[in-house]
């Protein structure tokens, strides 16, 4: 879990420390305060509600460390542009960028997040797809209720090595995902995060800390909470709905396997039996059939959703406690406040 | 036909016949035209066979089968043939590029896009096509678009210049008849033939209407008889010559065919024996088979069709002057006249006529009300029979000749009591003229009168309910039932007890859709009225209800088969519940058990169903009792097809899915207008009552997880009432309820009330019931209770105590009532107070959790499922001893539940118990986890 110190406000700096080494090419990612304003910015200006804004990120690899030195967002779709080329706006813009003299590798993508449902087959596909293309590419998640709330929530993540091996394989059936030994726990591996800010960008928001409101400066000091935790809950319940759902296909499925397995076995069994009654008789025994064929497995369900569902409750979890960790916290020192006064 | 009245006298007959052999032609020409050209390239094809080659042969081929393709309108046919024809053409190429394009080739290209053009216009048409037909009409109209437009030259030539084409038609017309197609066939020789028949039918129809003439003085009526027989006469021989070649020369020496015939007499009659067992079948099948029976006949026409066509010709002669007119005499000649029934050739307004001369004439003589009755019978029979299919319905005139026969018949029977009447007395039995004893006559006159009935209501159903023709059409109503009535009298003393019930049940499918005012007001007792007014009414007759009452009770006692009985439950229903008397028709219908069994019965049986379903419930709404009216209205509402489920019209978008003849089949049933049950009134009802119910439950379980609907048709309105972007004021009644069903939610009674009961819902929908003022009041009470619970629901959270005083001013109802209603919902748990009697408040008890806490409610609800089957998941793997939890833990989580449901319906410490609960649950199953922890971690890891 990530830790996060917020050193004043004039280099703004988070630090992610995780447990344990990474086998990962990026140790490490550096990002440059533009590129968070970027972000911001970009979800300000596009996003709303549960909607979720997506960009693509620029920069180069030093040594074990990840250095993302700009970024720029996806357009927003619409039905009408509906033969809009995505690649070929990327390849402009890369261009572009390019002679202005700007980073133009990509190493990433970014998108934002709506009270943490960031774990969903889109982006693990489309991570997949990044991390075989570019090996050293992350995706950002960047919360921004939580960051509306006082402290920045950006994160980093990439697709652990075994989870890329099934996903190049393609086999997310229960077996598959049992030989990977794999969990919901160890499929996404979250990176350390630097924020650099250069004294352009320190300029700026010594500014815009001017220009803010008191009341936008103490968010972090509102004391209300069952309106995020009802959202939390909302969310976690559908999913639990969902894993309740492919459960029980999951248990039907393991059922119908086992029906069919002793079905197998008492055929055999019969089988047997024949065969040595014949031997007795002196006749030949029976010919051997081919049993795979009159007993066809069931179709084993695919797994991979109900591990990225766990995952998902996973991080609706995480992200409950904390909430509720840090509201316990306001309410204690609410409390003490008033019993001074 | 007026023109040649018009022209008038008899002497002119041979112009007018001259002219009839114009008349049928004329249709016919527009047909011809495309039979004659495909005449016209056979002779092509002969030319072109003579000298060029076969290709152009299968051409023709292929170009007649469209032909054919096209005149029985199949277009499925018609465009694979063309794409035949399309390939073939292609394959004959080079020898096109020699000789060019075929004339006849040409010709069909641009008659077929005229075809298809015009078919394409005729929208009617169009839509009475079945799907295939309908899919090869606009794709082969596409494709003769895109193909002529190679040959639009050559089409236009033949378009400007066709008149060869139809100039060596004319030619070839007589020497091709034969040949190419039968219909055409036909049609040739029906010229030759008619020609023929030119010399004949003048005689026929100056006898004939001499004979009338002297007969009886109606002019008008028989010279128009006249020249209907002479079409009718055309017809048959036309027929007859059509079906056997042979027959022409017959046809064509008339006179020869007037001896003939003659000679033929003896012969004819002794055929009669056995004509007259196909003619008793007849009878009693109520001609339903004429139609078939044509069809049998048709092998056989020849000689019987001859029968018919001479009888016209006979009839002035059969009463030759001086012959003394006698009872067989009459009886004889009856049956000569009957022979005719039921052939193709006969013309049925003649027999008619026929058999109302033989009246007159047997009355003139006095022959005794034995025969009357007989001729009586007969010419009824022939009115019923007038109308060759089932669903043509009765002319105006013939409907009131047939009405005035019936009363005359019954009249005679009133006054003669000595005739027995009755379908199984034998013709050889029957005994007519025997004044000293008893007249007996074979025929049935209760099929008679049904066979009325339902006459009339083919006649209802077939007029527009919207014009002045339906009033005047509903106005025989009464005379149908005076029949009927009358009828009932009849049968009461002589008839039999089926009979009886059959009679009984007409009468009371006449009864139980009317609102009987008079009872009505009789009930309600109104003084105003004088007392010798009151008498008056008593003794204009019993209530309705009494004689329904009578009359369903002997149905039920004595009806032996089930149809009658079941529809005379049904009636009986529909009549209790039309007029208020809910109690009585519900008893009835649970104890009639037809909800079971209904689903076997017939469609009319089952569309009776329907209606009295829908009069129950629209009846119990009268009498607020909303759960029952909903009950009863769910199915057919729900279905979404009420219209034709109470055989009120038929639904458009079913026009795909059934073919013509299942349409015209779903059209018989129909009920006719002034037996609808109003739709909107339905659906009002339907949805008030609904609304009534789901908006205080969706207040009570605004967080239950498992909340179902109660009505599925009510949650789309409403859905259908968010989906406007923008919200005027509500315009339909549907609005009007969804609109309504938005201010209870809020507890709102003065706004939902003013959306249920204002001007234009009074107008639409609630003045249609027969106590509107009693209902209205009604409803206002049932809104503000259910807002009052509504309300209660929706804000009993923010209230610590709530006086009742302030409720029954803000819902301005009596305080005892309000009392009642917060005491039921104490009792029923639905609402977690107390009644504090001396303040007279109702204090709340904070139990009702927070949104939140309901949240998490849910969640452990839904997780405790997901862990269950998770277990199972387990108990698969590991065998039944070794699970993921022990069995404790599921005892533990059965606790929780329990503990929940307390926590909800006790007031205090139900949060308490419910964490005991938890706490027990998870110490429990940690316990049977750490016992088992070793396999426990291995299954972890494994999983």
């Amino acid at each position: 879990m990530a830790t996060r110190k917020e050193s004043g406000s004039a280099p703004t700096t988070v630090m992610a420390s995780t447990g344990g080494t990474l086998d990962s090419p990026v140790k490490q990612i550096q990002i440059e305060g533009l590129v968070v304003l970027k972000i911001i910015k970009h979800y300000q200006e596009e996003g709303q509600g549960s909607e979720v804004v997506q960009g693509v990120l620029l920069g180069l690899v030093v040594e074990d460390r990840l250095e993302i030195t700009n970024c720029f967002p996806f357009p927003q779709h619409t039905e009408d542009d509906a033969d809009f080329d995505e690649v070929q706006y990327q390849m402009e813009m890369m261009r572009s960028l390019r002679h202005v003299n700007i980073d133009h590798l990509h190493v990433g993508w970014y998108q934002s997040t709506y009270y943490g449902s960031f774990v969903s087959r889109a982006l693990l596909d489309s991570q997949f797809s990044y991390q075989h293309a570019i090996e050293e590419s992350v995706v950002l998640i960047y919360d921004p209720i939580k960051t509306a709330q006082g402290s920045l929530s950006l994160k980093a993540y990439r697709l652990t090595p075994k989870l890329m091996e099934i996903c190049k394989e393609k086999d997310f059936t229960p077996e598959g995902l049992k030989k990977a030994s794999i969990g919901f726990e160890n499929m996404f591996e979250e990176v350390p995060i630097i924020i650099k800010n250069s004294h352009l960008i320190n300029a700026l928001m010594w500014e815009l800390e001017d220009k803010s409101t008191v009341a936008d400066k103490h968010e972090l000091l509102n004391l209300s909470s069952s309106n995020h935790l009802e959202k939390s809950l909302q969310l976690l319940m559908d999913r639990v709905d969902d894993m309740c759902q492919d459960i029980v296909k999951y248990n039907t499925y393991s059922r119908n396997l086992s029906k069919q397995q002793q079905q197998k076995h008492q055929y055999l069994q019969r089988r047997q039996q024949e065969n040595t009654q014949r031997q007795s008789r002196g006749e030949p025994p029976l010919p051997e059939e081919d049993i795979t064929k009159m007993f066809k497995p069931p179709q084993p369900p695919p797994r991979m959703d109900t591990l990225l569902i766990a995952g998902q409750i996973n991080n609706y979890c995480q992200n409950v406690k904390e909430f509720t960790s840090q509201n316990l916290g306001k309410l204690f020192m609410a409390e003490a406040l008033q019993g001074n006064n | 036909m007026s023109r040649f009245f018009a022209t008038g006298s008899d002497s002119e007959s041979e112009e007018s016949s001259s002219a009839d052999e114009i008349a049928p032609k004329a249709p016919g020409t527009t047909f011809k035209q495309s039979l004659l050209l495909s005449d016209d390239e056979e002779d092509t094809k002969r030319v072109v066979r003579s000298a060029k080659d076969k290709r152009f042969e299968e051409l023709t081929n292929l170009i007649k089968t469209i032909r054919n393709a096209m005149k029985i309108r199949d277009m499925a046919k018609c465009l694979e043939e063309f794409e035949q024809l399309c390939r073939a053409f292609l394959k004959s190429k080079n020898i096109v590029d020699k000789e060019g394009v075929p004339p006849f080739y040409i010709r069909l290209l641009a008659d077929l896009e005229d075809y298809l053009n015009q078919l394409w216009e005729d929208k009617e048409g169009k839509k009475k096509m079945n799907k295939n037909n309908a899919k090869a009409l606009s794709t082969l109209r596409q494709k003769i678009r895109k193909y002529n437009r190679d040959y639009e030259t050559e089409i236009a030539a033949y378009k400007e210049n066709p008149q060869e084409s139809a100039d060596e038609e004319e030619e070839k017309e007589p020497g091709d008849s034969g040949s190419s197609s039968d219909s055409e066939g036909e049609e040739g020789e029906d010229g030759v033939s008619a020609k023929a028949f030119l010399k004949k039918k003048p005689d026929a129809s100056a006898d004939a209407s001499k004979f009338l003439k002297t007969a009886k003085g109606s002019g008008d009526e028989s010279s128009s008889s006249d020249d209907e027989d002479d079409d009718g006469d055309w017809g048959s021989d036309s027929v007859g010559s059509g079906s056997e070649s042979s027959d022409d020369g017959d046809g064509q020496g008339a006179s020869m065919a007037m001896v003939f015939l003659k000679k033929n007499q003896e012969p004819e009659k002794s055929d009669k024996k056995v004509l007259k067992k196909k003619k008793t079948k007849k009878k009693e099948r109520l001609e339903e088979e004429a139609e078939e029976e044509g069809g049998e006949e048709v092998e056989g026409g020849w000689e019987k069709v001859k029968g018919g066509a001479p009888m016209v010709k006979e009839k002035p002669k059969m009463f030759a002057k001086g012959t003394e007119i006698n009872v067989p005499v009459v009886v004889k000649k009856l049956n000569e006249i009957l022979q005719a029934r039921g052939k193709k050739g006969t013309d049925r307004a003649a027999q008619i006529e026929l058999l109302h001369a033989l009246a007159n004439i047997a009355n003139e003589n006095n022959l005794g009300q034995g025969i009357m009755v007989k001729i009586k019978f007969n010419i009824i029979a022939s009115l019923y029979d007038y109308n060759p299919n089932l669903a043509a319905f009765m002319k105006p005139d013939m409907w009131k000749k047939c009405l005035d026969c019936i009363d005359e018949l019954l009249n005679i029977l009133f006054e003669n009591n000595n005739i027995f009447i009755g379908e199984n007395i034998a013709e050889d039995s029957e005994s007519l003229s025997n004044t000293d004893q008893p007249y007996r006559v074979r025929g049935c006159i209760l099929t008679l009168v049904e066979r009325m009935d339902e006459e009339f209501t083919k006649i209802m159903q077939n007029t527009d309910p919207h014009s002045q023709e339906y009033v005047d059409n509903l106005k025989d109503e009464g005379r149908v039932c005076g029949i009927i009535d009358r009828l009932l009298d009849y049968m009461e003393t002589k008839g039999s007890t089926e009979e009886i019930c059959r009679i009984y049940l007409r009468r009371i499918m006449h009864t139980y859709y009317k609102f009987d005012y008079k009872a009505h007001r009789r009930s309600l007792g109104l003084q105003g009225e004088s007392k010798s007014e009151q008498d008056q009414e008593e003794s204009e007759g019993e209530d309705s209800a009494v004689i329904m009452d009578r009359f369903c009770k002997f149905i039920y006692a004595k009806d032996r088969t089930d149809r009658i009985r079941t529809c005379a439950i049904l009636c009986h229903i529909y009549h209790h519940a039309l007029h208020s008397r809910w109690y009585q028709a519900r008893d009835l219908m649970l104890m009639s058990h037809l909800q079971d069994n209904i689903q076997h019965a017939d469609p009319p049986v089952q569309i009776l169903y329907n209606r009295t379903m829908v009069q129950l419930g629209i009846c119990a709404f009268r009498q607020g009792m909303i759960k029952d009216a909903h009950n009863a209205l769910l199915d057919i509402q729900s279905s979404g097809r009420a219209k034709e489920l109470l055989g009120q019209g038929l639904l458009m978008r079913n026009m795909q899915e059934r073919n013509a003849e299942q349409e015209k089949i779903e059209k018989r049933r129909q009920v006719p207008f002034h037996m609808h049950i109003n739709l909107e009134l339905l659906e009002c009802v339907y949805l008030v009552s609904a609304m009534l119910l789901e908006i205080p439950y969706m207040a009570a379980h605004e967080f239950d997880a498992r909340r179902r609907m109660i009505s599925k048709q009510f949650h789309h309105q409403l859905r259908v009432g968010e989906r406007q972007p923008l919200l005027g004021p509500p315009e339909s009644m549907r609005e009007h309820v969804v609109a309504a069903s938005k201010a209870m939610k809020m507890g709102d009674w003065r706004t939902c009330h003013s959306f249920i009961i204002n001007e234009k819902m009074n107008s639409k929908v609630w003045d249609l019931f027969p106590e509107t003022q009693r209902v209205r009041e009604m409803l206002v009470r049932k809104i503000q209770e259910e807002s009052l619970r509504t309300y209660l629901f929706t804000y009993s959270s923010v209230y610590d105590s709530i006086s009742m005083q302030t409720l029954s001013e803000m819902f301005e109802l009596e305080i005892p009532m309000v009392h009642s209603i917060i005491s039921k919902m104490i009792i029923n748990e639905e609402l977690m107070a107390s009644l504090d009697q001396p303040t007279q408040t109702v204090v709340m008890h904070r139990t009702e959790p927070t949104s939140l806490q309901n949240m998490a409610l849910q969640l452990a609800e839904k997780l405790g499922s997901l862990v269950e089957n998770n277990e199972r998941v387990f108990d698969l793997k590991q065998g039944v001893y070794g699970g993921y939890f022990n069995r404790d833990q599921k005892g533990g989580y059965q606790q929780n539940k329990g503990g929940y449901q307390r926590g909800k319906s006790d007031q205090k410490g139900g949060y308490q118990q419910n964490k005991g609960g938890y706490q027990g649950g998870y110490q429990g199953g940690y316990q049977g986890g750490y016992q088992r922890g070793g396999y426990r971690n291995q299954n972890q890891n494994n999983y």
